[in-house]
């Protein structure tokens, strides 16, 4: 048919989701799938197509598809499918005791971590609670002679509760996500951490627009670490869109920043054996106090670059191209307590909550919607909402001066609490 | 290895057929369980079996293309195939859905029985069993997509390259997403409604990213209409190109943005997405049925100034927000939100309807087959109101002008909202001067509808891409409108 290479990429799963509220099964929603990616190269031009029918005329058709689409598209030297290398397997991917659980168990869970979170008084409504549950099974192979499988399972709980007081509404939300059962955190703990983030923003009093310390809590790293990793994105750097584009080796940020991408964590949740198109994945280390050292491939923007793939091909599913991402990503722990970086602050703000898009990878702009505490003298003074914080990205990572211990390992993309020293905040 | 339980286990799903005629499928087997009344009535019945008031099956099939030009070459051609159908059954406010990807009668029957879970030791109602519906169309199509050859997708991406490259040698980069794709329906329930349509929809977006040296800036221009190709005569590649190109260099003299409460002045168009997310998410009725959104028990109040009239219509010919009915069968409609400042309605799906005791909307939508339906915004805007945009910004000392947004998001429980700018310029005197680098805009539903003192007579609209928990196509629309105090985030102080 013409085409000098050929990926083929399937994927199965199953997944169950139960939804209560106010005591009773709210959605029950069960769903097995799968279907196949045609990944075509002909003379370099690049062709995909994908099915959900396993079909025989369907699997020819669509494949056909992708060689018509190879033919139209541009040649590009640095369009190659990744050769069949070896890779390390990941210890605790699938856990068979999910599927097991009986129904009643699921549900009966769902509605104890909903009865957790709604226990405090001051929480007045519920939005529901949910636990659910996902095993895939990912085979790639390509005409480069790989043939590659592996499974994977996940399971999850979340709650989502409301605390009212006469017009004020705030919401508190907490979930858990594990490959393994059994390593699920207790649910009254993750019923009272979602009761306490909505009835802690209750009174909540503006403060002036100002510049401040601000200390970022856990939850709210992906803003600033998110620009990071989008603008080391291999890709976008070779396209000049990257702030970080002209940083290799340099000093772009605090000596405490330090981040470590890691595919082959132990029941990790972003753990694989390899990645979205059978290269290995591994362990890296992305910047090394304040100094760039990796940028994020995959096989075509690694060949562009001339460099070797990073393990680091992004897959959305079977209907999707590969793209750039991260397995377990994490930044890596300091010297402090959270209480103690509380205490060294004189005025600031607690950052719990942020919306928006982040740093922005293109130019390093930051500007988003902030939520939390007030600090005064050490000590929280008063919920705020409706603030926003901005900086550029330089200002903000060179001004990253403590950095806390409390890293949970257990997330697919985290950081410990961590503080910059001055950043511009919006309000009256 | 598990495909599915086997590989080819049925025959190429009749759904597609006829959708896929042109494509190499050939003649197919025999009547498609979609227009098998008998056997849907069937399904129905299983699924009200253990109980249940409600039962609805939805049969889907999708065929899509995407193109992507990066750096003047193109980088990948997509064709894409899905199918799969859904059993839904609601029992008082408990809904259970199960799907299949393979549409045989067998696997409906085991999705319905899944479905009926919830339904258990529930009262039951009798089926009724299904008659061909009507529905209006609000969409015509002139130049089909599926008679149009890939070689004119990739001329009119061509197009649009070269004129952004040709705008200003500053613009260093355009980014060309072509997406086409043409959905079918089949929607069939127990209250005897049996409908059947296909949609196309075209969806084109032009990024252009320029660079000076010192400041760099990506710019996003999006066209998307239910329509054939008759589109880009409608709106030429060249014009969505240079639009985008203007704002990457205007840009390119951005300044730090101010910080803290300020004036804004929006300009007409996208900046719709201001309502969708502020007022719009909040009043989709399910977050109302739970008691818990911000408008819950403001039926009939004064929530807003008297400029401010909103309005859902998902009847607008061709637009992108357009259904002609909903993913539940529901005839589309326009639905009038807030009159002069009056809340008046909520938008449906059958569920929340039915726990509110309002009538059905035409809001119940599905991103596919893979989800149930939820109440969902369409075609959503302000009505414009008696002011030019030039007598708004005179009138208006300081403060930001808001060109493009980048997006937005809304808590639709608290009503706290954000948008970030994209295209921006501070207002100094009455009159737009320099431009501003891109700021959050912060604030709340309450707040910003009460804080709307001016709306311009330049009603415009700009396609969007809708999340919650599910992806949905819809329009913002709205004409200039001026908002008096909204947080800014900007980095100076």
């Amino acid at each position: 048919m013409g085409a000098r290479e050929v990926e083929v990429y399937i994927q199965n799963s199953r997944n169950l989701t139960v939804r209560v509220r106010n005591e009773d099964i709210e959605t029950i929603q069960e769903a097995a799938a799968g279907g196949v990616g045609f990944r075509v190269l002909v003379d370099g031009g690049m062709g995909f197509s994908h099915c959900n029918d396993f079909n025989d005329r369907s699997l020819n058709d669509t494949l056909e598809r992708a060689i018509a689409f190879a033919r139209l598209t541009t040649p590009d030297e640095h369009n190659r499918l990744p050769d069949d290398m070896p890779h390390q397997e990941v210890e605790g991917l699938y856990d068979p005791e999910i599927a097991r659980l009986p129904m009643e168990k699921k549900i009966g869970m769902a509605l104890e971590l909903e009865a957790y979170a709604m226990k405090d008084e001051r929480i007045t409504h519920s939005s529901g609670a949910s636990f659910g549950e996902g095993e895939s099974e990912i085979i790639i192979a390509n005409s480069n002679g790989m043939l590659k499988t592996y499974r994977s399972s996940s399971c999850y709980v979340g709650v989502s509760v409301v605390a009212e007081k006469g017009d004020q509404r705030h919401t508190g939300w907490e979930s858990c996500s594990r490959r393994f059962f059994e390593d699920m955190e207790p649910l009254e703990k993750i019923g009272a951490a979602a009761a306490k983030k909505a009835y802690e923003m209750v009174d909540p009093r503006m403060v002036s627009t100002q510049r401040a310390a601000v200390i970022f809590d856990p939850a709210v790293a992906r803003s600033i670490v998110g620009g990071i990793i989008a603008a080391i994105n291999g890709e976008r750097v070779l396209q000049g869109a990257s702030f970080l584009k002209d940083a290799m080796d340099e000093v772009f940020a605090s000596g405490l920043l330090t981040i470590v991408d890691d595919g082959l964590r132990r029941r990790g949740m972003g753990s694989k054996p390899f990645d979205g198109e059978g290269v290995p994945a591994g362990t890296r280390t992305l910047v090394e106090e304040g100094v760039l050292r990796s940028f994020l491939y995959n096989t075509h923007a690694a060949l562009r670059a001339g460099v070797e793939s990073t393990g680091n091909a992004s897959r959305g599913g079977f209907t999707s191209l590969p793209g750039i991402g991260t397995h377990n990503l994490y930044l890596k722990a300091g010297p402090h307590t959270p209480e103690e970086i509380l205490a060294n602050t004189q005025r600031g703000l607690l950052l719990k909550g942020v919306t928006g898009y982040g740093i922005n990878p293109v130019n390093g702009n930051y500007s988003g919607g902030a939520s939390g505490f007030w600090i005064e003298n050490g000590q929280i003074s008063h919920p705020v909402q409706g603030l926003t914080i901005a900086g550029s990205a330089d200002d903000i990572l060179r001004n990253i001066d403590m950095m806390a211990d409390d890293l949970d390992m257990a997330r697919s993309f985290t950081a410990p609490t961590f503080r910059v020293s001055e950043m511009q905040i919006g309000g009256a | 290895m598990g495909l599915k339980g086997g590989i080819a286990i049925v025959a190429a799903p009749p759904l597609l057929s006829h959708m896929v005629s042109c494509s190499g499928f050939t003649a197919n087997v025999g009547p498609g369980l979609e227009t098998d009344k008998a056997a849907l009535d069937r399904v129905i019945a299983k699924a009200l079996k253990q109980g249940g008031d409600f039962a609805d099956v939805y049969l889907e099939g999708r065929i899509l293309r995407q193109i992507i030009m990066e750096e003047s070459r193109f980088r990948s051609g997509l064709y894409g195939v899905s199918q799969g159908a859904g059993v839904r059954v609601i029992s008082g406010d408990k809904t259970g859905y199960a799907y299949t990807e393979e549409i045989t009668e067998e696997n409906l029957m085991r999705a319905a029985e899944v479905a009926s879970y919830v339904a258990r030791n529930g009262k039951s109602i009798t089926p009724v069993n299904i008659a061909e519906g009507k529905r209006e169309s609000f969409v015509t199509v002139h130049k089909p997509l599926e008679d149009i050859a890939d070689s004119r997708r990739i001329e009119i991406m061509e197009r649009a390259n070269q004129a952004a490259l040709d705008y200003d040698p500053r613009i260093r980069m355009a980014l060309i997403d072509y997406n086409d794709q043409v959905r079918s329906r089949v929607i069939a329930n127990s209250e005897g409604l049996y409908l059947r349509d296909e949609l196309p929809l075209l969806f084109f977006i032009v990024q252009t990213m320029s660079d000076d040296g010192t400041n760099r800036h990506m710019s996003r221009e999006r066209i998307s209409e239910h329509s054939g190709f008759e589109l880009f005569e409608k709106d030429t590649p060249e014009s969505v190109a240079e639009r985008a190109a203007r704002e990457s260099i205007a840009m390119l003299d951005a300044e730090d943005a101010p910080a803290g409460t300020m004036d804004v002045v929006m300009e007409n168009g996208f900046g719709g997405v201001l309502i969708h997310e502020a007022v719009g998410h909040p009043l989709e009725a399910d977050n109302i049925a739970k008691g818990i959104g911000a408008f819950t028990g403001k039926m009939g109040q004064k929530v807003a100034t008297e400029v401010f009239t909103m309005v859902d219509d998902g009847t607008l010919p061709n637009f992108r927000g357009t259904i002609n009915f909903d993913d539940e069968g529901t005839q589309a409609q326009r639905n009038l939100l807030i009159d002069k400042g009056v809340l008046k309605g909520y938008m449906t799906d059958i569920l929340s309807a039915k726990q509110l005791d309002l009538h059905r909307t035409g809001n119940g939508r599905r991103e596919s087959f893979r989800h149930i339906p939820i109440p969902r915004m369409t075609n959503t805007f302000i009505e414009p109101g008696e002011n030019t945009p030039e007598e708004i910004l005179a009138d208006t000392r300081s403060g930001i002008y808001v060109q493009s947004l980048s997006g937005g998001s809304v808590n639709p429980v608290t009503g706290i909202f954000n948008f970030t700018c994209r295209e921006a310029y501070m207002i100094e005197n009455g009159r737009k001067t320099y431009p501003i680098r891109g700021a959050t805009l912060i604030g709340s539903c309450m707040g910003v509808i009460s804080s709307i003192d001016a709306v311009g007579n330049d009603l415009a609209f700009g396609p969007g891409i809708c999340g919650k928990g599910q992806m949905a196509e819809v329009t913002a629309g709205q004409p200039t409108v001026r908002i008096r105090g909204i947080n800014v985030g900007g980095s100076r102080g």
